[in-house]
């Protein structure tokens, strides 16, 4: 360890660390637009000018490292001036385009200005010219007038992918990032450059021009579509109260996890997040009632079908079909109702079929809690169809992962003869017209809970969205019927919130008792 | 009273060619150091000689070769500056074009020295011819057995590659020179680490100007006390001097270190061309600070100019006449600057073509006197700011220049105003 002084605090960090990182472990703000904290430091858009007591010039914070006794200035007047000079030529050549920029609101540029800026402009020539519009690939725009040549994007290609589709070509004021020769930006992590592009530069052909970033909200919540439970932020639109909108959910960026996901997600997490509003279950249908049903009437229906069969002893010609995209408490309540309460009832897990990975993030698991089933006893046994349609007399599906490996017709064969039939998932599908009652359920940013992901990190998270429509969260359609079911009311009546029912689920199974 | 002798043999018919050369005494330092001389006694010999670089920065090299960390298991390697690139600069092309077995002498007793077996000379690519005689030396230096494994029975082996640069001047600064050498885009590195200890492919390495190496083998055969005597204690040796411009015999003149500018410009170089008026001297190539004629009497070492605001740089002094205007001057800077720059950090990328975009503006008559104040301006905002040598190299002259003919840059301005 080391005593330095930044401005007025005396801090003591670590041997060995950078004056930035010192700054930003004690919540000191330096302003930075090339260095990340991913990439080696680069020292090359030289805005985190300090001033070291006995040092001529002003000096880098990203990359000079602490010495004992250093005495750091981040905010003298020398240094105010620096980073004032380096702003003003960075916006010099900048186009300034900001009200159709949709960095806006959420740039580096902008908020810089405000802190060290706000100058009368000096700039009284013609600016150059560069390209507005180049396609890098399926996913960005490059816009080059707006780029100030921190080269993130480059060392990510050549760092985290290891693809090098862009690079720096030609020198002083024509510099600019372009891709070599034929190559495009394809890989399944290339929206990450437009999310650690400090301006509007590189920008998302998904989100260009769809909204401004000031309207978002942000929310985090678990990337469900593979194992690999990275961290994500979700920005959503809360609404205006005069008019509608198209869409809810604008985009999703990746969250910081260093034990998980580093700074990154993988364009299948960000890019998949239409899921959260198109498609949606978001009424309950019964298909033999023509006035709207309500929740609770729903889950007596199907605790009174249970319940009969429970009473003749027949739980056996109950069948389940749950999958591992339930979180830990709602697999846990399951398996409490279906195993333990009623015996004998058939479980079957239907889920996302297994695609190949990546050696970065994308596990070939495409479903997010399959070790939370596996440690909490599922053997995640596959649908039996003799069963579904010879031995079943009502039937529960969780989720539709179910069509991706039947088809229509085998389904709609099997299930045509059982008598009571469920489906409990977050979109409307084919399973739809088979079966008696849709019961619109939540996605996982809908709701709280945890997941396990494959390295056997339990996750616990806050519900980022509110359920959409009608749709309810899983665990508490569980609970609901647990009590209506009133085997063991006493059991269920106590879980108010998944958190609770963490804690009787940790009490049970050691591996979330840790 | 000091001798050539980095020059004596210019001239000489077939200079070059190895036979000519060991006539005239060559390759004596070679035999001399590998037979009898230790590297630390050569090591002794170079720091007590006070050799400074000649590339431009003035680095004392027995200092520098010191910097190189013993016993590391990692092979060294030497990087021979001839991206010969400052405007005005054209000793090292003198040098390598009359005597190239002077720099090899100096290059087989450095690594010697430093321990190193394999040289790069990194040459500027406008140098087609020289680089031929380079290879052409070299292939000579190999059949002699000064070059090669076990080097005139020592045991010592080295080989020695000449690299041609595309013609970036950032190449000659020297990370950036290490940069191309690995086939990289030119861009200068972040310092810490130095290259004396993470340089070419990670590996510690000596980084010398051709004219510092080719004053090696007159310090092995005389002696580091002949050396300081040869020109100042603190700063020993001769130095090619290259003056171009409104004189009467431009050219490269070797001169002991802190000779007089006023006598090498009107003496050595035949004064002023017919009819013209000194008006202003840049006296180390273009970036350093502008002298006025009433400057120039002032010796010719790093301590002196620097005390006069100025560099010593490559010792390239660009005469300017009378007649000049210090406004194309002014312009000829920001269109080198701002066209050389690698464009990897901000201050440099983006100041210096505004500063050019100005200056052109003002060379058209348009502007006015706040104009050159915005220009003094963003060239303070690029000084010290920038990532390598470069950024200061452009700010320094305009900074200058700006001062010291302000009075006649408004003046010129308001000419062309009216003229257009």
């Amino acid at each position: 360890m080391v005593k330095i002084r930044i401005d007025d605090r005396e801090l003591e960090v670590q041997e060995g660390i950078t004056i930035f990182n010192a700054a930003s472990e004690a919540g000191i703000p330096i302003p930075h637009f090339c260095y990340h904290p991913a990439f080696v430091p680069e020292g090359t858009c030289r805005m985190c000018l300090v001033e070291i007591e006995g040092v001529p010039k002003l000096e880098l914070a990203c990359s000079t490292v602490v010495r004992d006794g250093m005495i750091v200035s981040t905010q003298s007047d020398r240094v105010r001036d620096g980073r004032k000079g380096v702003l003003e030529f960075l916006l010099a050549e900048h186009p300034l385009d900001c009200p159709i920029c949709d960095q806006a609101g959420d740039c580096k540029l902008q908020d810089y200005y405000e802190d060290y800026g706000l100058y009368e402009s000096q700039f009284s020539e013609v600016k150059d010219k560069h390209d507005k519009k180049v396609d890098l690939g399926k996913h960005l725009i490059h816009d080059q007038e707006r780029c100030v040549l921190c080269r993130r994007c480059v060392r990510f290609l050549c760092e985290v992918t290891g693809t090098e589709d862009l690079g720096v070509f030609e020198r002083g004021s024509h510099t600019e990032v372009n891709l070599y020769l034929d190559n495009q930006v394809d890989n399944n992590y290339s929206g990450n450059l437009a999310q650690i592009c400090p301006v509007g530069a590189i920008t998302d052909k998904d989100f260009r021009f769809q909204t401004r970033s000031w309207f978002l909200e942000e929310a985090e919540s678990i990337c469900p579509l593979c194992s690999r439970g990275c961290s994500i932020q979700i920005g959503y639109h809360p609404g205006f109260s005069r008019f509608s909108l198209p869409k809810r959910v604008y985009r999703i960026r990746a969250k910081t996890n260093e034990t998980v996901n580093g700074y990154w997600i993988c364009d299948l997490g960000r890019y998949g997040y239409r899921y959260l509003d198109e498609n949606r279950a978001t009424n309950l249908k019964a298909r033999d009632s023509q006035s709207r049903i309500q929740w609770d009437a729903a889950v007596t229906l199907l605790s009174e079908k249970i319940k009969r069969l429970y009473y003749m002893k027949r739980t056996s010609r109950i069948t389940v079909i749950l999958n591992s995209a339930l979180t830990n408490e709602e697999l846990y309540l399951a398996g409490k109702i279906f195993q333990k309460d009623l015996t004998d009832v058939n479980i079957f897990f239907a889920d996302a079929a297994p695609e190949s990975g990546d050696d970065v993030l994308l596990t070939s698991e495409r479903t997010p809690n399959r070790r939370g089933a596996l440690e909490l006893g599922f053997d995640l046994k596959p649908v039996d169809m003799d069963i579904l349609s010879s031995q079943t007399d009502l039937v529960i599906i969780f989720g539709t992962h179910i069509l991706e490996t039947h088809s229509l017709s085998d389904l709609s064969n099997a299930m045509e003869n059982i008598p009571a039939k469920f489906v409990l998932a977050p979109h409307t599908s084919d399973l739809d017209p088979m079966v008696d009652m849709v019961l619109p359920s939540t996605h996982i940013a809908e709701k709280a809970g945890s997941l396990t992901n494959i390295d056997g990190l339990v996750q616990s998270f806050q519900s980022a969205l509110h359920p959409l429509g009608e749709s309810q969260a899983e665990w508490q359609v569980l609970v609901d019927l647990g009590k209506e079911l009133a085997i063991n009311f006493k059991f269920y009546g106590q879980f108010s919130n998944p958190k609770n029912i963490n804690r009787e689920m940790g009490k049970e199974v050691p591996f979330f008792g840790k | 009273m000091s001798e050539k002798q980095l020059s004596k043999l210019f001239g000489l018919e077939n200079s070059h060619q190895i036979d000519v050369y060991i006539e005239q005494d060559g390759y004596r330092a070679v035999k001399k150091a590998l037979s009898e001389l230790t590297p630390e006694t050569i090591l002794d010999l170079v720091k007590a000689a006070n050799l400074r670089g000649r590339g431009g920065a003035g680095f004392p090299a027995g200092i520098k070769w010191g910097f190189v960390p013993k016993g590391v298991d990692k092979p060294k390697y030497l990087c021979v500056n001839a991206d010969e690139g400052e405007p005005g600069t054209i000793k090292d092309r003198y040098l390598m074009t009359n005597v190239p077995h002077l720099l090899l002498e100096g290059i087989i007793i450095t690594c010697y020295c430093v321990g190193i077996h394999v040289a790069y000379i990194y040459i500027r690519g406008e140098y087609e011819m020289v680089a031929q005689r380079l290879e052409q030396a070299i292939a000579e230096a190999h059949a002699q057995g000064y070059l090669g494994n076990n080097i005139l029975e020592s045991g010592f082996d080295l080989e020695v590659y000449v690299h041609r640069g595309a013609g970036a001047y950032i190449c000659g600064e020297e990370t950036a020179l290490l940069e191309s050498l690995e086939g990289k885009r030119g861009n200068p590195r972040l310092k810490p680490p130095f290259p004396a200890s993470i340089g070419l492919f990670q590996c510690p390495t000596v980084i010398n100007n051709v004219e510092t190496l080719a004053n090696v083998p007159s310090i092995i055969l005389k002696g580091a006390g002949w050396f300081c005597q040869q020109g100042l204690p603190k700063d020993g040796g001769t130095r090619l001097f290259g003056v171009s411009g409104m004189v009467q015999k431009p050219g490269v003149y070797e001169l002991p270190t802190g000779s007089n500018l006023r006598d090498l410009i009107f003496q050595h170089a035949g004064g002023m061309k017919e009819g013209k008026r000194l008006k202003a001297v840049i006296p180390g190539g273009m970036s350093s600070p502008v002298l006025k004629a009433d400057e120039i009497d002032i010796p010719l070492d790093g301590d002196s100019l620097m005390e006069a605001k100025s560099m010593l740089g490559s010792g390239a002094v660009i005469v300017i006449d009378e007649e000049t205007s210090m406004l194309d001057v002014l312009k000829i800077i920001t269109d080198f600057y701002s066209h050389e720059s690698c464009g990897q950090c901000t201050p440099c990328r983006v100041g210096n073509p505004w500063i050019r975009k100005i200056v052109h503006r003002l060379c058209q008559g348009i502007g006015g006197p706040d104009d050159i104040d915005n220009v003094r301006r963003l060239a303070d905002n690029i000084m010290g700011k920038t990532l390598c040598p470069l950024g200061d190299a452009a700010a320094m002259p305009i900074l200058s220049l700006t001062e010291k003919f302000r009075e006649e840059l408004i003046t010129s301005l308001n000419e062309r105003r009216q003229e257009s």
